[in-house]
């Protein structure tokens, strides 16, 4: 009996065991055939050379042009807003239009990214008039990264300690000061985990993009032109263009690796966030 | 003990939270520049008396004050009361040490710059009430440190300190020592009791012996009814030795509570 | 008095962030239907929901039935469901109760990166590794079955994180007592720990499946595209979001019209999920 029971944990932990690994083993598996397949065209001059035979050759410095430009259009269309968002949530008492609020944070959160890029495309595009534009693009994932923002800056916000706001307040500071001066500056570490993670998403994403920054392979002279973001390149290199699968590899290598930085980068800024945290407890 | 001159003055107090009455009925004058303890089992609303004095009621959601707390003429608990400044007369000091986790320089800068006090002014005032808690010596040369490298003890004192910095009438301390260790209470203890004659100083605690050491004024929260109130006010050692009111004679002398 | 109108500015700066935020979703909403318009008052409403030919380059006679796109798209998620959450639960329970200290820690590293792994280079691969094995043994490849396994992998570190901190919420006096009363380790995981889990694993699912539902490029490159039904998981299918990816590009007046239409059919599935993750009570925030 008591054997049986023993073996019965040692099968179950085994199956668990291999279910773990299911999860572990795709990502090497992922990077292994990245490198296999695109590490030979990653040179110096693949990051510094214009996009030639629409992928199959040449290198990605207009592209890398593009996604930097759309991403940086994407943070700050979102960042200001993000915050005035989560500080209406955390500086108000519970009311019915705060309630509303949140959800619709959460509704945005899940409205698929495509749908994201019918909408840009709609509005940014052609009721504003933007055209297929870096800004057009970027103002569109500035929509989808809103929810991220805004909810991991209301955790930074309530994870600080209640005798924060308390003690501020009895010494007779406003709202103002309270938030500016006291909050804000605890909530920072969180606040920029919120924007790596917005950062990350901004940069994996395709399909919000492809109809709104468009595919342009030029290098855009102004926010108002068209530029294919790295990701928009690597699937249109996958899909569209015969033989293209090494310049994908290749790129997809390169936005990995970022997308790797910028996890550890997170990390980091976590690690500092709960270090200080404990210690002002 | 101090000339005796009332300085605030409380008529008819009561708080509830949402349905729960949480104290009623409380009459109580506070003595310019004395030391007044309010004492009393845990959950009879001397926590809430004390936040109501400089209106940290306000944060909490659902409670409602009602009756007249009236400070140099006006009523704390008016809608109409500028409540900003009021804190600013009014200091508090928590019972777990709460300083703001930024350099100890800037916990002195927020509160003095928002009060309209110069760059000049705001270093001279963060000196002098350093020395006066007696951290002047211990942090002098690291005022652009974080303030929660601090100890506890040492981190209780930048609290008082930086009310102290505000020129408060009054200062509000809610169980200040309960949270530190034997000696930085003890520490703390003296600050508290050298403020008598410049500050008028209110503090919760459940310490009797420490209300004894340092209290001029006692005041005794007892539950009636099922709501806090005050059963019974005096000198401490009057107090101490001929209480009238049953419930604050057995526990004033310690066989209840 | 400054001070108070400095509050003032703030407070009207906020409501001004929180306006423009809850407008931003009415807005979506609204351009979404305003596009969708014709095909909303078409009167052909509920052709596009129950017909399965979808022809829109037909001169003569365009035909726009999403039947079988919407089927694509809820076996595709089905599929990924069945294989993505029993993995992501059993590595999850590995995880916690299991797994030595150090060894959980990289698990939680990779899935984290897992995570982050943009579902375009899930496509990519999944075009080039999937979709040639699965070729090998019952082509054409591109397939119901290719889509499903790449959504499964995408949506595996969602499920396996959120059922992990369900897990480790639990009170460790609860397991403390299943084990006082003798159960062997697997019964008190699968007896005490996942029923009281349950609420936060469910949510951790239906969030996963809502990522898997709206998930359009990592899908695009993998499914085959061809709007049928499919008889078999070897067959090639078209969900909707691929259709909107690979026609939005030069679709024109009824055609784009329907292409929005489907837009918000996707918005009201993932809201769906939504609402079983708000009755779950994960959304407390």
């Amino acid at each position: 009996m008591v054997r049986s029971k023993r073996n019965g944990d040692l099968y179950f932990g085994i199956i668990c065991g291999l279910a773990a690994l299911c999860g572990i083993g795709p990502l090497l598996w992922i990077v292994y055939d990245l490198v296999k397949l695109g590490a030979g065209r990653i040179s110096p001059g693949f990051f510094t050379d214009a996009v030639r035979e629409s992928g199959r050759a040449g290198g990605i410095a207009p592209v890398l042009h593009s996604t930097f430009l759309i991403v940086l259009c994407c943070l700050g269309a979102a960042i200001p807003p993000g915050l005035g968002v989560a500080f209406y949530l955390t500086e108000n008492g519970e009311n019915r239009f705060r309630k509303w609020l949140r959800a619709s944070v959460d509704l945005l959160a899940t409205i698929p990214s495509i749908v994201f890029g019918l909408f840009g495309m709609a509005f940014f595009c052609r009721f504003l008039g933007l055209g297929f534009s870096i800004l057009s693009g970027g103002l569109t994932l500035a929509c989808m990264i809103l929810p991220v923002l805004i909810r991991t800056t209301v955790a930074a916000v309530e994870a600080l300690p209640d005798h924060l706001r308390s003690s501020a307040t009895a010494l007779g500071l406003t709202k103002t000061t309270i938030l500016l001066r006291v909050l804000l500056p605890g909530a920072t570490p969180g606040i920029v985990i919120g924007i790596t993670i917005g950062t990350a998403r901004a940069l994996s994403e395709t399909a919000a993009l492809i109809f709104t920054s468009g595919y342009a392979t030029r290098t855009p002279d102004s926010l108002l032109d068209s530029g294919r973001s790295i990701s928009v390149h690597i699937y249109d290199l996958a899909m569209n263009i015969p033989n293209g699968a090494q310049g994908a590899s290749a790129s997809a290598l390169v936005l990995l690796i970022a997308l790797l930085l910028i996890n550890f980068l997170t990390n980091f800024f976590s690690e500092l966030w709960l270090k200080n945290l404990h210690s002002s407890k | 003990m101090a000339e005796e001159s009332a300085l605030i003055e409380v008529k008819n107090l009561s708080i509830n939270y949402d349905d729960f009455a949480a104290l009623r009925d409380v009459h109580l004058t506070i003595q310019k520049g004395n030391i007044t303890a309010l004492v009393g089992p845990s959950g009879c609303g001397k926590s809430s008396f004390l936040q109501s004095l400089n209106r940290l009621t306000d944060l909490i959601p659902g409670c409602q004050t009602t009756g007249e707390m009236i400070l140099g003429g006006k009523n704390i608990l008016s809608p109409g009361c500028d409540v900003l400044s009021l804190r600013r007369k009014v200091g508090m000091v928590f019972q777990k040490p709460n300083p703001f986790p930024q350099s100890i320089r800037r916990n002195f800068e927020i509160p003095l710059r928002e009060h309209g006090f110069s760059k000049l002014e705001t270093t001279d005032r963060m000196e002098d009430s350093l020395k006066r808690v007696g951290l002047w010596n211990e942090v002098s040369n690291r005022l652009s440190r974080s303030a929660a490298n601090l100890s506890g003890g040492q981190q209780q004192r930048l609290c008082i300190a930086r009310a102290l910095a505000l020129d408060p009438e009054v200062i509000l301390f809610d169980e200040p020592c309960s949270a530190l260790d034997p000696h930085a209470s003890g520490v703390v203890e003296d600050l508290i009791s050298s403020l008598r004659g410049s500050v008028t100083v209110v503090i919760v605690t459940h310490n009797l012996a420490q209300a004894r050491r340092i209290a001029d004024h006692l005041a005794v929260f007892w539950v009636r009814g099922g709501s806090g109130t005050i059963v019974e006010t005096g000198a401490t050692d009057a107090l101490f030795t001929s209480a009238t009111d049953p419930d604050a004679k057995s526990y004033l002398t310690g066989i209840r509570g | 008095m400054s001070r108070l109108r400095s509050d003032r500015v703030l407070s009207f700066v906020l409501n001004a962030a929180a306006l423009l935020c809850g407008a931003l979703v009415l807005g979506i909403v609204l351009f979404l239907s305003i596009e969708a318009a014709p095909t909303i008052f078409s009167g052909k409403i509920s052709a596009f929901f129950t017909d399965e030919k979808w022809q829109p380059g037909s001169e003569r006679d365009p035909q726009f039935g999403i039947f079988s796109m919407l089927l694509a798209s809820v076996l595709i998620t089905l599929l990924a469901a069945i294989l993505a959450v029993p993995v992501g639960i059993c590595g999850a329970i590995f995880r916690v109760f299991y797994a030595p200290e150090s060894l959980a820690k990289w698990q939680d590293r990779f899935l984290e990166l897992l995570a982050g792994i943009p579902s375009v280079i899930f496509g990519f691969w999944g075009l080039s590794v999937i979709v040639p094995f699965i070729n090998r043994y019952h082509p054409p490849g591109q397939s119901l079955l290719a889509a499903g396994i790449v959504l499964a992998l995408m949506i595996l570190p969602t499920i396996a994180l959120t059922t992990k901190s369900a897990l480790t919420a639990i009170s460790p006096s609860l397991m403390a007592g299943a084990a006082a009363l003798g159960l062997s380790r697997p019964a008190q995981i699968l007896q005490v720990a996942i029923p009281t889990a349950r609420k936060g694993i469910a949510a951790g699912c239906a969030l996963g499946l809502g990522r898997a539902i709206g998930e359009t490029m990592a899908v695009v490159m993998v499914c085959g595209n061809i709007a049928q039904i499919p008889h078999s998981v070897f067959d090639p299918v078209r969900p909707v979001t691929s259709t909107i990816a690979l026609e939005m590009g030069y679709a024109t007046a009824e055609h784009k019209s329907y292409l929005y239409a489907a837009g918000l059919v996707l918005v009201l599935m993932t809201a769906l999920f939504l609402l079983v993750r708000i009755r779950k009570g994960a959304s407390q925030w």
